[in-house]
C-alpha cells in the first residue's frame, strides 16, 4: 500500500489519517519513522495511526472534526486523568492529553520539523480544524489537565502538526517514550523536547518517556502499547510537563484542573526544562525552554476554563482566564468587523475600534437627521396603523401557517380600493416591499394593491397579542412624545445646545 | 432574552435574529403617527426630537430587555420624563482610550466590561441600521407620494 502516498495526498483527510487505515500502514510506519529526520516528517502520520488506532471514540470524533473529536476526547480523558492522578504514567487518558501537545517540540526543533512534514501536504490538510484551534487557542480540550487518552497525542499531534512541526516530533518521541517504557523519568522525555516547545511540548516529552526522537518506533503492536502507554503516563507527566511549561511562556491555557499532583513537579518541570533546551533543535522560543530558573508557581487551583495552551505561553489561573477574555473579546471583534461595513481590510483593534465608533456615530446621525425630515416631512400616516396593524395580524399568523396565501389574496382582493389610494398605504406598501419582503404572501398582497384586508378570523390570536402590543409601546412613545406637553410627570424636553453624546439621552 | 420580549407583549419570532422589521416599523410609525398628530406643525425641531425619540423607544423595544442597551434606552426615556435633560458630553475618540468613546455612544456602556461592550455594540450597530433603514424608506416613500 502506498503509505506514503497517503501521507502526501491532500485529500487523505481526516477518513485517511484516522482511519483503520492506519493500522494497516503501521507496519510500515515504525521504519520509516525511525530514519532520522524522515521520521519526524512521518511523525504526524505515527500520531495519527497512533491515535487512530486506539480508542473507539477516538475514530468517531476524528470524521466529525479534529477539533471537536479532541474536545470529545479531552473531556473523557480529563476525567480520567484527574481520577487516577496516582497514575502518572499509566494513566492512559492523561498522557493523551499533553503528549500531543508536547510531543511535537521534543522531536525535532522548530526547525527542524518544517522540512521534513513540508512534503506531506495531507498531514497539513489533515489539521485544518486543528489549525484554527492551535492558531487561536480557541479549541477547549475540556478536561485537558485531566486524563488523556491515548487517542489524544494522535489527535493533538496532527492537528498540531501543520502548525508546530515541533509538536509531531514530540508526540513521535512520546511514543517511542511510551513504547519503551512507562517508568521512563520524565527527565528522559524531556530531553531533546525543544525550547520553543510549550508545555505542552513537555508534557509531550514526559509521556513518552524516553524522548529519544525517531527512535525504535514499535510495530504496530507498539504503536497500541506505546498508545496505551501514553496513556499511562497519565496526567501526572502531562502535569509535571504542563507545570514545566509554565515557566515557559506567557499563557498557558491548559487547564490543569484536576491535579494537585502539579505542585510535585517543580523539580521534574526544572529538569523538563532543562532537557528541553538539550533537545531543542530549531525551536523557535528556545531561550524560553532553556531557562531552567523560570520556575511558575505550581499549577493554579482548579481551574476549569478549559482552554488550550499555546506554544510558550503561561499556564497559571490569571493567565488562562486572560486568555479566555482575549479570545472573547476577539470574537466579538470579528463578529463588529462583518457588521461594520468597510472594516474587512481594517486591521487592528485601534483602528477597528476608530471605524466602529465612526459607524455608530454615523448612524445615529442619521437617525437625528432623518427624525427631523421626518418631522417636517409629514408624511401621510393616517391610514398607517391601521394598515400596519393588519398587516402585522396576516403576517403573524400567516408566518406559521403558509397555507394561507389564496386566501389572502382573497380576501385582500375582496377589499380592493383605489390602487395607492393613499399615500399613507403606499408608504407602508413601498415599505415593507421594499425592506421586509415578509413572504411571497406580501408580494401578492401588494399586488393587489389593497392592504385594507379583513383579518381573518385565525387571527384573532393575534389580534390580542397585538393588542397588548400596542399598549406598552404606544405608552412609552406617548410618554416621550407628551413629555413636554404633561406636566405631571414629564417635564419638559428641550435640548439645549448642540447633541455630541449619545443623541436624545444626554 | 427572548423572554422579555414576550414580557413587553412582543414576543419576536426571530430571537436569534434581532428584533423583527416588521415589529420595529409597526412601532415606529405608529409612534411617528402619534408625534405628529400631537405636535404642532410649528415646531419642527421639538417634533423632530421626539421622532427620534420615538425612533430610539421603538428600536429599544423591539428588542427587548434582553439585551443591556435597551434596557438603558428605556431606563433613560422613562427618567427623561422626570428630569432635565443633561448638558450632553462632548464626545472624543482622542480620549486615549477608544472603549470610553464607545462607551459613551452605545446607551448603557458606561457600566459594562469591556467584552459586553462589545457585544452590546454589536447588537446596537444591528438595530441602529434597521432603524436607519425603516426612516428612510419611509422619507423615500412620503417624499416620493408627496404633495
Amino acid at each position: 500500500m502506498s503509505f506514503s502516498a497517503r501521507l502526501y495526498h491532500p485529500e487523505m483527510e481526516k477518513e485517511a489519517f484516522w482511519g483503520l487505515n492506519w493500522q494497516s500502514t503501521d507496519p510500515k510506519v515504525p521504519p520509516e519513522l525511525n530514519s532520522g529526520t524522515a521520521a519526524a516528517a512521518l511523525l504526524p502520520q505515527r500520531l495519527l495511526s497512533l491515535n487512530w488506532n486506539q480508542p473507539m471514540s477516538c475514530d468517531a470524533g476524528f470524521e466529525s472534526a479534529v477539533s471537536s473529536a479532541v474536545v470529545g476526547q479531552t473531556g473523557s480523558i480529563c476525567n480520567s486523568g484527574e481520577i487516577s492522578p496516582s497514575s502518572r504514567r499509566r494513566g492512559a487518558s492523561n498522557s493523551c492529553y499533553s503528549s500531543p501537545l508536547n510531543s511535537p517540540p521534543k522531536l525535532n526543533g522548530r526547525g527542524a520539523l518544517p522540512m521534513p512534514i513540508n512534503p506531506m501536504p495531507g498531514a497539513h490538510s489533515v489539521p485544518f480544524a486543528a489549525e484554527p484551534w492551535f492558531a487561536d487557542g480557541a479549541a477547549m480540550l475540556s478536561n485537558y489537565g485531566g486524563g488523556s487518552s491515548a487517542g489524544f497525542p494522535g489527535q493533538f499531534g496532527l492537528p498540531v502538526i501543520p502548525a508546530n512541526l515541533s509538536r509531531v516530533s514530540s508526540s513521535k518521541s512520546l511514543k517511542t517514550g511510551t513504547g519503551s517504557g512507562m517508568g521512563a523519568p520524565e527527565k528522559g522525555s524531556d530531553a531533546g523536547m525543544l525550547g520553543p516547545a510549550r508545555m505542552e511540548m513537555e508534557m509531550m516529552t514526559k509521556l513518552g518517556g524516553s524522548s529519544t526522537p525517531a527512535d525504535s518506533e514499535p510495530g504496530n503492536g507498539q504503536e497500541e502499547s506505546s498508545v496505551s502507554s501514553l496513556r499511562g503516563v497519565t496526567d501526572s507527566n502531562a502535569r509535571k510537563r504542563k507545570a514545566a511549561a509554565k515557566g515557559k511562556g506567557k499563557e498557558a491555557s491548559l487547564s490543569y484542573a484536576a491535579t494537585d499532583p502539579f505542585t510535585m513537579t517543580e523539580e521534574e518541570n526544572s529538569d523538563a526544562k532543562r532537557s528541553k533546551p538539550g533537545e531543542a533543535n530549531g525551536k523557535m522560543k528556545t531561550e524560553q525552554n532553556g531557562d531552567p530558573g523560570r520556575k511558575q508557581p505550581p499549577e493554579p487551583p482548579k481551574d476549569y476554563i478549559h482552554v488550550r495552551a499555546r506554544r510558550g505561553q503561561a499556564t497559571d489561573a490569571h493567565s488562562l482566564a486572560e486568555r479566555v477574555r482575549r479570545e472573547k473579546i476577539s470574537k466579538r471583534m470579528k463578529f463588529l468587523q462583518d457588521l461594520v461595513p468597510g472594516c474587512n481590510k481594517v486591521t487592528g483593534k485601534a483602528v477597528m475600534l476608530d471605524e466602529i465608533i465612526n459607524y455608530v456615530q454615523s448612524l445615529q446621525r442619521q437617525v437625528e437627521f432623518l427624525s427631523m425630515k421626518l418631522a417636517t416631512l409629514n408624511p401621510q400616516l393616517d391610514d398607517m396603523e391601521s394598515i400596519l396593524s393588519k398587516d402585522m395580524f396576516q403576517a403573524r399568523g400567516l408566518m406559521p401557517q403558509p397555507v394561507y396565501p389564496a386566501e389572502m389574496t382573497s380576501a385582500a382582493v375582496s377589499n380592493v380600493h383605489q390602487p395607492q389610494a393613499t399615500p399613507g398605504q403606499s408608504i407602508v406598501t413601498s415599505l415593507l416591499e421594499a425592506q421586509f419582503s415578509l413572504n411571497p404572501l406580501e408580494s401578492s398582497l401588494h399586488q393587489s394593491q389593497s392592504l385594507q384586508l379583513v383579518p381573518l378570523d385565525g387571527f384573532t390570536v393575534a389580534s390580542s397579542q397585538l393588542g397588548e402590543f400596542w399598549e406598552d409601546d404606544l405608552q412609552s412613545v406617548a410618554q416621550v412624545g407628551y413629555g413636554r406637553d404633561q406636566k405631571p410627570a414629564f417635564s419638559s424636553q428641550s435640548y439645549p445646545g448642540k447633541r455630541n453624546g449619545t443623541p436624545i439621552f444626554d | 432574552m427572548d423572554s422579555e420580549n414576550s414580557a413587553c407583549g412582543n414576543p419576536n419570532p426571530n430571537p436569534t435574529l434581532g428584533p423583527s422589521k416588521l415589529m420595529l416599523a409597526f412601532r415606529f410609525l405608529r409612534a411617528l403617527s402619534l408625534v405628529h398628530r400631537t405636535t404642532p406643525a410649528s415646531s419642527r425641531t421639538c417634533r423632530g426630537r421626539r421622532i427620534e425619540r420615538a425612533a430610539y423607544a421603538s428600536m429599544a423595544y423591539s428588542a427587548g430587555t434582553g439585551r443591556g442597551w435597551s434596557r438603558a434606552v428605556l431606563r433613560r426615556l422613562h427618567h427623561r420624563a422626570r428630569r432635565r435633560a443633561v448638558a450632553p458630553r462632548r464626545l472624543s475618540t482622542t480620549a486615549g482610550n477608544r472603549a470610553e468613546a464607545l462607551r459613551q455612544l452605545v446607551p448603557g456602556g458606561a457600566g459594562m466590561d469591556y467584552c459586553t461592550l462589545l457585544e452590546e455594540t454589536a447588537d446596537y450597530i444591528k438595530c441602529l441600521s434597521m432603524q436607519v433603514e425603516l426612516m428612510q424608506g419611509i422619507v423615500d416613500s412620503s417624499s416620493s407620494y408627496g404633495p
